[in-house]
């Protein structure tokens, strides 16, 4: 092992941290001048914002679990049943909004803390236990839909929930920002953060400073389930109930989070980076949307930005850090499973809680 | 009729040339010289011993032999009588070095014949594995060890020794037998189980039987008078001994591995304070892996040495009373307190703390931030609600740097795994005193640090001790458990054997304990 004083503070460009925000100011000004009465209108500006606050919300719900390691691959399918649940209990059984939205997110916390059991307890990769758990929730909502989609409920405040106007916008954005800062502030300002990161980066070694592995994973993927919850009750009222909606929502959702996470604190799965790569896409999206009128430009998108995401953080981590780190993996070879190291951002979905070997 | 003959005489001309003759091999790292003018000899068909102690230069030799260092020149190595390119790794593969590591490189998941096939290739047909042809070959591999093993069953089902056996096979089985010349096995038995080290031995001599040389590379006596016909002893770089195994008694390889440092007695011991008050931690009969029944207490103000060689138990000992690892038996306390087993963070509210050998899989989170890592495991009194008090923290840990003398000294927010070995050890040495722990279980921790580095770490060792705290250090070099301690524990085979202190606490002595000097009526 090298012996000569190797760490540098990070020369703070601008470039790396905030490349995002330079690509949005970019997509604006070309769409601008390309359409500009399509594209820089007000019109667009709430759109975009609305439409993408719930992917938003599926987004973070996907951040909370990564940032300790564990893949939530059931956020999708989590999102169709909270929606499909909240709209039969008001228009099926008429309940009145809130206990309908309380039994909603109240089940949903089951199906988390459920994915926590099997990922924490029985150990299965969380890969595997939640594309699993994704299949099992798809067939509870057929069951609970009787696979008819059920009729929107029709009272004023259910549409009221998310399609009241704040400023122009609808108030579903302000939710998803409450929801941002609430997130931010626990995985950036209190121990809470700390725990989770450390799990995400070294589970072995944060589990011999005292940290919780496997109550923090458990509680972050018990959070992503319940924001689904929330996510599914806002797109139902939003736009009515979906049978395949959450299905759509979940590479989005993978693409913003591993994106996200080359901005702003590069390396590090982060809130306000998600939310930037999230609407960077939506816009660049809406703009060509504007332009050529196709529809296959989101999936195409999506797909080239996760890529391009995980492969850039895959080669920042090797520059940043060559030969020592592949000793490293060397030597702890044998810890891991099946082990999908994402680029050094974490992901060790196998070597999950208090691996005691 | 030795092997050695069986081979001249099989070959019919005369004397083989030697399958590994070095002539006046040095190594230098900077101004330190890791091997000095070494000549050694291994002749066909048979097996030379090489002993050392850690740090001795054993392994500096090994990777010069592979090609992975270039050695001063002057020096030469000639394989089969052909002369080696020092330095190319190829050139040593091409003229017939296979070397063993004690990380065997096998892949669990796969049998044992796609295990062996790696590296010497698939016989195909149609661009399909011949399954049938593969099996005969591994077959032929594994009779020629004298290994009954199964070509399809899996390596990870396979006993330690086995294990190895296989490494052997493939190692050899890449070229026709003839086309080996020496094989270079690096401490094969180190973790093996006392019962598969005759199996393990046997495979040994059917390879020199084939007329390979081997050069042996181990920390067991015994293995030696067992198995080698020739033994040499390297001790700073220089090679002290070559000879016989026969020609020597256990006692007087003992004493060339050491050397004279007989009367030699620890300074730093004698510097400490007396140790008084009852025992802050109590080890009572602890299990865990190889470990078997381990009792020992430690008082606050006493720093107790733990040595041992590789499969001993020492590197399971600190981790089992921390709770890193499980436990079958036996009990840890802290004080009053009876630790829970498996459960780290319990063991560090009630004091204990574990700086782990392996620091980069186990130390630290070389992702975050040396600063992240320094406050980890006490962040509540970072906490003000509603958030923690960041500017207090990087106070804190530059606090922390300056202390421990951290370089680069600024670079709080730098990620841990951007530090150099050394540094990343103060770091996380220093996120265990920032916790004020009552003991500290140190596992290795001066293992790959610059001197300047364990200078540092030893003068807080020592001055944490004086604070109150009780240290337990647990190391393979002995120099620093003489010079650190008040006492030394010495693990063999699993079991505490002997505690040194006072006048018998000398390198010589936990060297000869660890090892085993007494001859032993077997």
């Amino acid at each position: 092992m090298s012996t000569s004083p190797t760490a540098r503070p990070r020369p703070s460009l601008g470039f790396d941290r905030f490349s995002g925000l330079y690509l949005w100011a970019l997509i604006v000004i070309v769409f601008g001048i390309w359409v500009p009465d399509l594209f820089l209108t007000t019109g667009t500006l709430h759109s975009v914002a609305a439409q993408q606050a719930i992917a938003a919300i599926v987004a973070l719900a996907v951040l909370v679990p990564l940032a300790t390691g564990a893949y939530d691959l059931s956020v999708g399918a989590t999102v169709n049943l909270a929606a499909i649940i909240v709209t039969v209990l008001q228009s099926d059984k008429g309940w009145s909004m809130w206990p309908a939205i309380a039994v909603t997110v109240a089940t949903c916390f089951v199906i988390g803390a459920v994915n926590g059991f099997v990922v924490v307890v029985l150990r299965v990769n969380s890969f595997i236990a939640t594309l699993g758990a994704a299949s099992i929730i798809t067939a509870l909502q057929s069951i609970v839909s009787g696979q008819t989609q059920p009729l929107p409920p029709t009272s004023r405040a259910w549409s009221d929930l998310t399609q009241r106007e704040v400023f122009g916008f609808q108030i579903v954005v302000l939710y998803m920002l409450v929801v941002a800062v609430l997130l931010w502030w626990v995985l950036s300002q209190t121990p809470v953060g700390r725990y989770i990161y450390a799990v995400g980066g070294n589970a072995e070694a944060a589990r011999l400073a005292g940290v919780r592995t496997g109550t923090w994973t458990w509680i972050s993927l018990t959070t992503s389930a319940m924001l689904c919850g929330v996510a599914g009750v806002l797109y139902a009222s939003l736009s009515g109930p979906s049978l395949t909606f959450g299905g759509a929502l979940l590479l989005p959702a993978f693409a913003a989070v591993f994106l996200g996470s080359t901005q702003l604190h590069p390396g590090r799965f982060n809130v306000w980076g998600t939310l930037i790569a999230l609407y960077v896409l939506a816009t660049g999206i809406k703009g060509l949307q504007l332009v050529t009128g196709v529809q296959w430009l989101a999936d195409l998108f999506n797909g080239v930005a996760v890529i391009t995401a995980v492969a850039f953080a895959v080669w920042r981590q090797r520059k940043a850090r060559p030969r020592r780190d592949a000793a490293a993996s060397q030597r702890s070879k044998g810890t891991g499973s099946a082990e999908m190291d994402v680029g050094g951002v974490t992901p060790a979905s196998g070597q999950q809680p208090a691996a005691v070997r | 009729m030795t092997p050695r003959e069986v081979v001249e005489r099989a070959n019919g001309a005369g004397p083989l040339p030697p399958s590994l003759l070095v002539r006046g091999l040095s190594k230098s790292f900077g101004p330190t010289r890791a091997l000095a003018d070494v000549d050694l000899r291994v002749d066909a068909g048979t097996v030379h011993a090489l002993l050392g102690e850690n740090g001795s230069g054993k392994s500096t030799l090994i990777k010069t032999l592979s090609g992975y260092h270039h050695p001063d020149p002057g020096g030469s190595v000639e394989v089969g009588g052909q002369p080696l390119q020092v330095g190319v790794a190829s050139s040593a593969y091409n003229l017939g070095c296979r070397f063993v590591h004690q990380d065997l490189g096998l892949v669990d998941t796969c049998s044992v014949a796609d295990n062996v096939a790696l590296t010497a290739g698939f016989p195909t047909r149609c661009g399909a594995v011949h399954r049938k042809t593969l099996r005969r070959r591994t077959d032929e591999a594994l009779q020629r060890l004298g290994l009954a093993l199964d070509p399809d069953a899996l390596v990870g089902g396979l006993a330690a020794a086995e294990r190895t056996g296989v490494a052997v096979a493939r190692a050899l089985a890449d070229a026709d037998v003839t086309g080996v010349r020496l094989l270079v096995l690096d401490e094969p038995t180190a973790t093996l189980p006392d019962t598969e080290v005759k199996q393990l031995l046997a495979v040994v001599r059917a390879v020199a039987a084939s007329g390979v040389g081997v050069l042996y590379v181990t920390h067991h006596l015994d293995e030696v008078f067992e198995v080698a016909e020739d033994v040499s002893v390297l001790r700073d770089g220089r090679k002290v001994v070559t000879t016989k195994a026969g020609a020597l008694t256990r006692r007087e390889l003992v004493e060339h591995l050491v050397g004279g440092e007989l009367q030699e007695v620890s300074a730093a011991s004698d510097s400490l304070s007396a140790v008084h008050g009852a025992p802050v931690l109590h080890v009572q009969g602890l299990s865990a892996g190889p470990l078997v029944t381990a009792n020992f207490t430690v008082r606050p103000g006493e720093v107790v040495g733990v040595a041992g060689l590789t499969g001993s138990g020492r590197e399971t000992l600190l981790p089992a009373i921390f709770g890193a690892v499980p436990r079958s038996s036996g009990r840890v306390q802290v004080g009053d307190e009876s630790l829970a087993p498996g459960r780290p963070d319990r063991a560090i509210a009630a004091g204990l703390t574990l700086l782990p050998a392996d620091r980069v899989r186990l130390g630290g989170v070389m992702s975050m931030s040396a600063r992240e890592n320094l406050t980890l495991p006490a962040l509540r009194a970072l906490w003000r609600a509603p958030r923690l008090r960041r500017r207090l923290e990087v106070a804190q840990t530059r606090t922390w740097f300056e202390r421990l003398d951290v370089r680069p000294p600024g670079a709080v927010d730098a990620p841990l795994g951007s530090f150099s070995g050394g540094n990343q050890q103060k770091v996380l040495f220093g996120k265990w005193l920032r916790c004020a722990p009552r003991v500290l279980l140190l596992d290795e921790p001066t293992q790959g640090v610059d001197i300047g580095a364990k200078a540092e770490i030893h003068r807080q060792i020592l001055s944490a001790v004086e604070a109150g705290a009780a240290a337990v250090v647990s190391s393979s070099d002995y120099d620093e458990l003489v010079a650190l301690c008040h006492r030394v524990l010495v693990l063999r085979d699993g079991r505490l054997v002997a505690e040194l202190s006072n006048g018998a606490l000398t390198v010589a002595e936990v060297a000869r304990e660890a090892l085993g000097s007494e001859d032993r009526a077997a």
